[in-house]
């Protein structure tokens, strides 16, 4: 097996665009959505998600 | 899976953010949770109680609000498991290591300077209690801009480093890191200061413990991603299995 000076990337497919819109809507949700999205449900997540937004590092408040 | 495909390095880095969010929920658990009771006992001794339509546990219960912390850890965690595979399997190129456990590191503690270390420089982490709400829309603003900031010289730091290819690792070493060095300074003096001052009612020593609690979680979260995607995606963690396993 010859083994390259660099590793040839992943070829990434189309879908991959997909799935980072996802886990960058789901990080939203979770960490910065207070009502653009939710509306008034927004105020549950953040209640829910608070010590996790706190303790990640996430302005609050 | 094959390693080479970017469905199997998907499947690794969702399930490596799995773990690490759990081990970054545990430690929100054993060392963020103190010193955010605490801020919430100073929040509760105001007379004045401005927030009272925030309403900390009102919705939910201190236990659940545990729960849910947690949870934000894993959820984040399975989110930028799925991004971390992503940007390894575009840039394997960059690294100029040819181990995939050293470039899962190496890319883990790049994401972890410019997305929680670096907005932790300028923006310290605050517990309940510090923050006024007429200004978080802005300081959000300023903490994402941040991060994109500090990841453009993450991005910055890969391709100049593959463009001094042709120099020997120590004086390529010290170029980028010299180069990293400037930037991350340029920003740091560039971005505004947050506008909002910590209260006086809160305890020195509570806000520190948080912040630095804050970042051990984040840094947990980051490097434990780092760690655990660079033992399923090198085929070294395979083979001593297999010594092992003889
Ligand atoms: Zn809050």
């Amino acid at each position: 097996m010859t083994s390259p000076a660099h590793p040839l990337p992943t070829p990434i497919p189309k879908w991959a665009y997909a799935v980072a819109l996802v886990a960058l809507t789901v990080t939203w949700l979770v960490l910065q959505e207070n009502g653009i999205a939710l509306g008034h449900a927004a105020e549950t997540v953040h209640e829910f998600f608070h010590d996790g937004r706190h303790a990640l590092g996430v302005p609050c408040h | 899976m094959s390693t080479n495909t970017y469905k199997g390095l998907l499947l690794r880095g969702v399930g490596a953010g799995a773990v690490a969010g759990l081990l970054a929920g545990l430690v929100g658990v054993l060392v963020v949770e103190a010193p955010i009771r605490a801020a919430l006992a100073v929040e509760q001794a105001r007379p004045d109680a401005p927030d009272a339509g925030h309403g900390h546990g009102e919705l939910f219960s201190r236990g659940t609000q545990v729960v849910g912390g947690v949870l934000a850890a894993v959820v984040v965690g399975l989110a930028v498991g799925a991004l971390f595979a992503t940007a390894y399997a575009g840039s394997r190129r960059w690294f100029t290591s040819k181990a995939p456990f050293v470039r899962a590191v190496a890319l883990s503690a790049a994401a972890f300077g410019a997305a929680a270390l670096l907005p932790a420089v300028k923006y310290p982490a605050n517990p309940p209690a510090v923050g006024d709400p007429a200004t978080v829309e802005y300081r959000t603003v300023l903490y994402l801009g941040l991060i994109a900031a500090g990841l453009l010289v993450a991005v910055g730091a890969s391709h100049l480093a593959s463009r001094l290819g042709h120099l020997g690792a120590p004086v390529r070493a010290t170029a980028v890191a010299s180069a990293v060095v400037a930037a991350v300074v340029v920003l740091l003096v560039a971005f505004p200061a947050t506008p909002d001052a910590v209260p006086s009612d809160l305890p020195g020593g509570v806000l520190w413990e948080f912040r630095l609690a804050s970042l051990a979680e984040t840094a947990t979260l980051w490097l434990g991603l780092g760690v655990v995607f660079g033992l399923l995606v090198d085929p070294a963690t395979r083979r001593a299995k297999r010594v092992s396993a003889l």
